[in-house]
C-alpha cells in the first residue's frame, strides 16, 4: 500500500486552527437553563439514557467531532494530497510531445484524435506537478519546436498546450532529442518523457544520455491513404502516373481512387489495400502541357486519418531536351545524337538563352543557362591556382585513374580504369581536394597527381569540369563513353522533369525558376498568404509548405505557379506503432500499458466528503434544534 | 373586591362547590378508626342499633347482650353483637414544597386538602392538616378536630400555607407523626417528585393506622413536556443543574418513567390499604372532585 503525498505540505499548519474550533465551541457552549420543579424524574431518564446508550459521552459532543472532522477534511484538501503513480520523482522534466501526422488520426467516432489523447495526458502530468518539479515542452513530428522553458507555471504550460497542433509531416525522433540534449546542459535532467502514438522510426541514430520514457497513446482504427505518387513520360505526349494506396488494418479496406488533372476528374479504381497488401493503381495521363494532378482517395469504411487521402503532382511540359554541344565536340555529338527526345544544337555558339544540358568546351556560355553544364578540357579560373593542366610529354609518367566517385550521377555504371589520358592535371602550390572542397568544388575522378573531373553545384545548377579534354583521352573510344553520355542525359531529363517526376511531400516546396531577387506570394492551403522573395539566381526556395495541399505562387495578381503536396509517408499511413526503438546504444521500449502514467489527486474526493459531512452537520443540527416537538 | 367575592367563605372555591362538597363524604377501604365514637360504624361489636353478628357467649359477658330469643330455641346462650360507630381520623398532608409552586400544583392541592377536610368535618370525623416543606416561621399544622366550627380554621390555615420550602417530604411525614395520634386515613397531597424512596414513609403512615392515599398532582408541562435541544435544567427546590443533550430524544423515555413512578405509588398505596389517583393541575377542580375521584371512588355523594 503506498501512503499518498501531498503537494502542499505545508497546510499542514493549518491543523493548528483546531485548537482555536474546540475552545470556540466550549466558549459557545451556553445551554438555555431552564428551572424545572425538579429533576427527580429528569435525573433518572438521563441515567437510564447513559446505560442504554454507551456512546452518550460521543454523542454529547457529536457537533463538535463533526466540526473537527469537517475542517480536519478540509485542511487536507488544502494539502493537496494525490496517490503517487510511482516512487519516481524527477525535477527537470522534458516532456515531447508528437505532433506528426498520424497524431491527427481519430481513434474514436467522436472524433478524438490522438493528439487529444496525447495533450490530456500531457495536462494530467501538468496537474501532477509537484515540489520542485519544472516541464518543459517539446513538439516533434519531421524537426523539433521548443514551447516552453523549465516551468512549474502550470497556467503557462497550459496555455503553450492549447497552441499544440497535429502537422502534416512524418514524425522524426532524433531532432527534438538532441534539441533536449542541448537544452538539458541548462539543467539536471534524468528522464525524457515521449508522448508518441508509436509511430515512429524503429531505428534511431542517437546517443541516449538520458532515460528514456516512451509512452503511448492508445491507436485507433483503420486507415488508408496515399503513400506514393510519381509520374513517369510513357511517350512524347503522355505519362504513366504510378499512385500507390497502403492500408493500415489486416483485413482488406475498400476505397475509390480518383485522379483529377487541373481539377477534373480522368479517371477512378476500386482499391482494396490492407497493411500486408497495399496497391500501386497506373493511370495513363495525356497531357502535353504542363498540368497539375491530384489523386484523391476515398475510403468506404471509417478512415482514420484524412490528410493522407490527396497527393498533389505537378507534370511538366512534354518537349525534347534542349542540348547544346559545342561546334568541335564530335564525339559527344556523335553520342548525343543516337538520345531520343533530344534536340541537339551544334552551332558555334549557344543561341538560346536556356537549354536543359550544355556540353562546351569554352568557358564563356554567351549568356545562355542550362541546369547541367559539362566543361571539357577547363580548368575553372578560381582553381588555377591550385590546379596545372599540361600535354603530357614523352618524359612524363602516364596519367593514372586511381579512382572515381561512382555514386555520382554521370559516373554510374562507368568504367574508367584502362582509359588514356594525354593531359594531366596537377596540384600546385601543394593543393589537395580539401582545398577544392574549401572552395565549392568537388572531385569525382582522381589522378595520381590531381584531379581530373570536378563537380559544382550553383543553386539549381550543376557545373562538371573534365580538366583534361576527352577527345586528348582514349575515353571516347571506350563503352564507357556512351554510358557517360546516357547519364548525362537522363540526369539533364530528371533535371527538367520530363522523364519521370514524383509528388512533392510536405515540409518544403521544390525550388521553382522564377525572377531572380523578385517577391512573390504564397497562397497556401490555409488562410491567408506569406510572401518569398526569389535569389539573384532566379529561384524561389526555402518556400514552406507544412499543410497537405495547393500551393499557388502570385506575382501580384499572375498565377506563376501551383504546386500541391502530399503526406507520402507510409509510415504515418500505416498508423503501426513499434514496440521498441533501437538507438545507438540501447533498445527502448514503447509500452502502451505505461500510457497511465501520472498521479491521481484526491483533493476533491475530500472536499466532497467534507461537503456530505457538512450536510449531514447541518441535518443534524437542524434535527437536535427541533427535537420531537413537532 | 366585589362584593360576591367577599362574600365568599374561602377564596379556595366558591360557595357552589363548597356546597357540593358538605354533602359528600369519604369513602375509606377499611375501617380504620378511633374508639371513640363518631360516625363510622366499626366492625368490632359496639352499642348502635344496627345488627352485627352472633357469638358464643362467654363468661363475663353483659348478660344484656344475650339473644334470648335464640337461647329459647336452642337452649344454648350466643351474644347478639352490634355495630359500633367509631370516630374517623383524616388527616390531610400538603406538599408545600417548592416543586409544588409551579404552574399552580400548590393551589390545586390546597383546594384539594380543603374538599376533604370539609368532607371529614362535616362528617363527623377528627381533621388535621399539615403543610409540608413549609417554611420554618410559618404555621404547618393544623391540630386534630371535629365539628362544622372547624371547617374556617381548616380554610384559613389552607389559605395560609404559601410553599417554598425545601424538607424532604419522609422527613415531613416523620415529623407528623410524631404529632399525631389516631387511626383513619392520611391523604398525600404531593407532585410525589423526589429522589428518596417513599416505602419507608407510607410503612410508617400504615403502621400508625392510617390508610395512606396519594394524590399527585403534576402540572401540564410536567406530564406532557414541551422541550427540545440542549438544555441546562435548574432544581427549583435545591438548584441543583443537569445538563441535557437533545431533550427532544428523551421526551419519550421521559414518559415512561413518569408512567412507571405512577405505578409504583399506585402498588405502595394499594398495598397499604389506600389509594392513589394523579390529575393534573390544569383539570379544574370541579372535575377532579365531582367527576375523576368519584370515578375512583375516592369520595361518595
Amino acid at each position: 500500500m503506498s501512503w499518498p503525498g501531498f503537494s502542499f505540505p505545508f497546510g499542514a499548519w493549518f491543523f493548528l486552527t483546531l485548537i482555536p474550533l474546540v475552545v470556540l465551541y466550549f466558549l459557545k457552549l451556553k445551554r438555555p437553563r431552564v428551572e424545572i420543579s425538579s429533576l427527580a424524574l429528569w435525573q433518572s431518564v438521563v441515567n437510564d439514557q447513559r446505560v442504554n446508550s454507551p456512546f452518550q459521552k460521543f454523542r454529547r459532543n457529536l457537533l463538535l467531532l463533526l466540526q473537527l472532522i469537517l475542517l480536519m477534511l478540509v485542511i487536507l484538501a488544502l494539502m493537496q494530497p494525490f496517490i503517487s503513480a510511482g516512487p519516481e520523482t524527477v525535477e527537470y522534466l522534458p516532456v515531447l510531445i508528437d505532433c506528426s501526422a498520424s497524431m491527427s488520426s481519430k481513434v474514436n467516432d467522436a472524433d478524438e484524435t490522438r493528439l487529444d489523447l496525447a495533450v490530456e495526458q500531457v495536462k494530467g502530468m501538468i496537474d501532477n506537478l509537484r515540489g520542485n518539479g519544472k516541464i518543459a515542452l517539446f513538439t516533434f513530428s519531421s524537426g523539433g519546436r521548443r514551447l516552453t522553458e523549465f516551468s512549474d507555471d502550470s497556467q503557462l504550460l497550459l496555455r503553450a498546450l492549447q497552441k499544440v497542433e497535429p502537422t502534416d509531416r512524418a514524425s522524426k525522433l532524433d531532432e527534438v532529442l538532441r534539441m533536449a540534449e542541448a537544452y538539458s546542459r541548462t539543467a539536471s535532467v534524468e528522464k525524457v518523457v515521449v508522448i508518441t502514438d508509436g509511430n515512429l522510426n524503429d531505428q534511431v541514430d542517437f546517443e541516449l544520455p538520458f532515460k528514456l520514457d516512451i509512452q503511448r497513446v492508445p491507436t485507433g482504427g483503420n486507415n488508408l491513404g496515399i503513400t506514393e505518387m510519381t509520374a513517369r513520360r510513357s511517350g512524347p505526349e503522355s505519362w504513366d502516373v504510378f499512385v500507390r494506396v497502403s492500408g493500415s488494418a489486416t483485413e482488406t479496406a475498400y476505397a475509390d481512387l480518383r485522379l483529377l488533372k487541373n481539377g477534373e476528374t480522368i479517371g477512378k479504381e476500386a482499391i482494396e489495400a490492407s497493411v500486408e497488401d497495399s496497391e500501386r493503381v497506373v493511370f495513363s495521363v495525356e497531357s502535353k502541357e504542363a498540368a497539375l494532378l491530384q489523386a484523391t482517395l476515398t475510403a468506404k469504411d471509417f478512415d482514420s486519418l484524412q490528410i493522407d487521402n490527396s497527393v498533389w503532382l505537378n507534370l511538366p511540359n512534354t518537349r525534347p531536351l534542349k542540348v547544346y554541344a559545342a561546334e568541335k565536340l564530335y564525339s559527344w555529338q556523335h553520342a548525343l545524337s543516337v538520345q531520343t527526345e533530344t534536340e541537339l544544337d551544334t552551332a558555334a555558339e549557344p543561341s538560346l538563352p536556356e537549354y536543359d544540358l550544355i556540353i562546351t568546351d569554352v568557358e564563356d556560355l554567351k549568356g545562355s543557362t542550362a541546369p547541367i553544364v559539362v566543361y571539357n578540357g577547363l580548368v575553372p579560373k578560381e582553381l588555377q591556382d591550385l590546379i596545372s593542366v599540361a600535354a603530357v610529354t614523352e618524359n612524363d609518367t602516364p596519367v593514372q585513374i586511381m579512382d572515381w566517385l561512382q555514386t555520382a550521377p554521370l559516373l554510374r555504371h562507368v568504367q574508367l580504369r584502362d582509359v588514356q589520358i594525354a593531359e594531366k592535371a596537377k596540384y600546385i602550390n601543394d593543393a589537395d581536394s580539401q582545398a577544392l572542397e574549401e572552395r565549392g568544388y568537388e572531385v569525382l575522378i582522381h589522378g595520381a597527381e590531381g584531379p581530373l573531373m570536378l563537380q559544382r553545384r550553383r543553386g539549381l545548377q550543376t557545373e562538371y569540369y573534365f580538366l583534361f579534354h576527352t577527345d586528348r583521352s582514349t575515353l571516347p573510344y571506350r563503352v564507357a563513353f556512351p554510358i557517360l553520355v546516357s547519364n548525362v542525359t537522363e540526369f539533364a531529363l530528371q533535371q527538367a522533369s520530363l522523364s519521370e517526376v514524383a509528388a512533392t511531400a510536405t515540409g518544403v516546396l521544390p525550388a521553382i525558376s522564377v525572377a531572380p531577387n523578385r517577391e512573390y506570394q504564397v497562397k497556401g492551403p490555409l488562410a491567408g498568404t506569406y510572401n518569398v522573395t526569389s535569389t539573384p539566381s532566379g529561384i524561389l526556395v526555402g518556400v514552406q509548405a507544412e499543410t497537405v495541399g495547393k500551393y499557388d505562387i502570385f506575382d501580384g495578381e499572375e498565377l506563376v505557379a501551383s504546386v500541391g503536396t502530399g503526406l507520402l509517408s507510409s509510415l504515418e499511413t500505416s498508423l503501426r506503432p513499434v514496440d521498441e526503438i533501437q538507438f545507438s546504444e540501447v533498445r527502448v521500449a514503447t509500452d502502451e500499458v505505461k500510457v497511465i502514467d501520472s498521479d491521481r489527486h484526491i483533493w476533491w474526493s475530500l472536499a466532497f466528503l467534507a461537503f456530505i459531512f457538512l450536510l449531514f452537520e447541518w441535518w443534524y443540527f437542524q434535527r437536535a434544534k427541533g427535537g420531537l416537538a413537532a | 373586591m366585589t362584593s360576591e367575592t367577599s362574600s365568599q367563605l374561602t377564596s379556595l372555591f366558591s360557595n357552589s362547590t363548597l356546597n357540593r362538597i358538605e354533602r359528600m363524604r369519604l369513602n375509606p377501604l377499611r375501617r380504620l378508626t378511633n374508639r371513640s365514637r363518631g360516625e363510622h360504624l366499626s366492625g368490632k361489636g359496639g352499642s348502635s342499633t344496627d345488627f352485627a353478628d352472633y357469638r358464643d357467649y362467654a363468661a363475663g359477658d353483659d348478660m344484656r347482650y344475650v339473644d334470648w330469643n335464640i337461647f329459647a330455641r336452642l337452649r344454648r346462650p350466643y351474644i347478639k353483637q352490634y355495630l359500633h360507630e367509631e370516630e374517623l381520623h383524616v388527616v390531610i398532608l400538603v406538599d408545600a414544597s417548592s416543586s409544588m409552586l409551579f404552574e399552580d400544583k400548590l393551589q390545586r392541592a390546597k383546594q384539594l386538602a380543603a374538599a376533604f377536610g370539609i368532607m371529614g368535618l362535616m362528617n363527623v370525623e377528627r381533621v388535621s392538616a399539615y403543610a409540608m416543606h413549609q417554611k420554618k416561621d410559618e404555621p404547618w399544622m393544623l391540630p386534630p378536630g371535629s365539628g362544622r366550627q372547624r371547617i374556617r380554621n381548616l380554610l384559613q390555615f389552607l389559605e395560609g400555607v404559601n410553599g417554598g420550602g425545601d424538607v424532604p417530604i419522609e422527613k415531613a411525614i416523620e415529623t407528623m407523626l410524631r404529632f399525631h395520634r389516631g387511626r383513619g386515613i392520611a391523604i398525600l397531597l404531593s407532585d410525589f417528585l423526589t429522589f428518596s424512596d417513599l416505602s419507608r414513609s407510607m410503612n410508617l403512615l400504615f403502621s400508625a393506622g392510617l390508610e395512606v392515599w396519594g394524590m399527585q398532582i403534576l402540572s401540564e408541562s410536567e406530564r406532557n413536556p414541551s422541550l427540545e435541544g440542549d438544555l441546562r435544567f435548574v432544581d427549583s427546590e435545591t438548584g441543583e443543574t443537569l445538563d441535557i443533550t437533545n431533550a427532544g430524544e428523551l421526551l419519550s423515555l421521559y414518559q415512561d418513567h413518569r408512567r412507571w413512578q405512577e405505578q409504583t405509588l399506585n402498588q405502595q398505596c394499594r398495598g397499604r390499604s389506600g389509594r392513589f389517583a394523579s390529575v393534573s393541575s390544569a383539570l379544574t377542580l370541579e372535575s377532579t372532585l365531582f367527576d375523576v375521584l368519584c370515578r375512583q371512588g375516592w369520595v361518595l355523594r
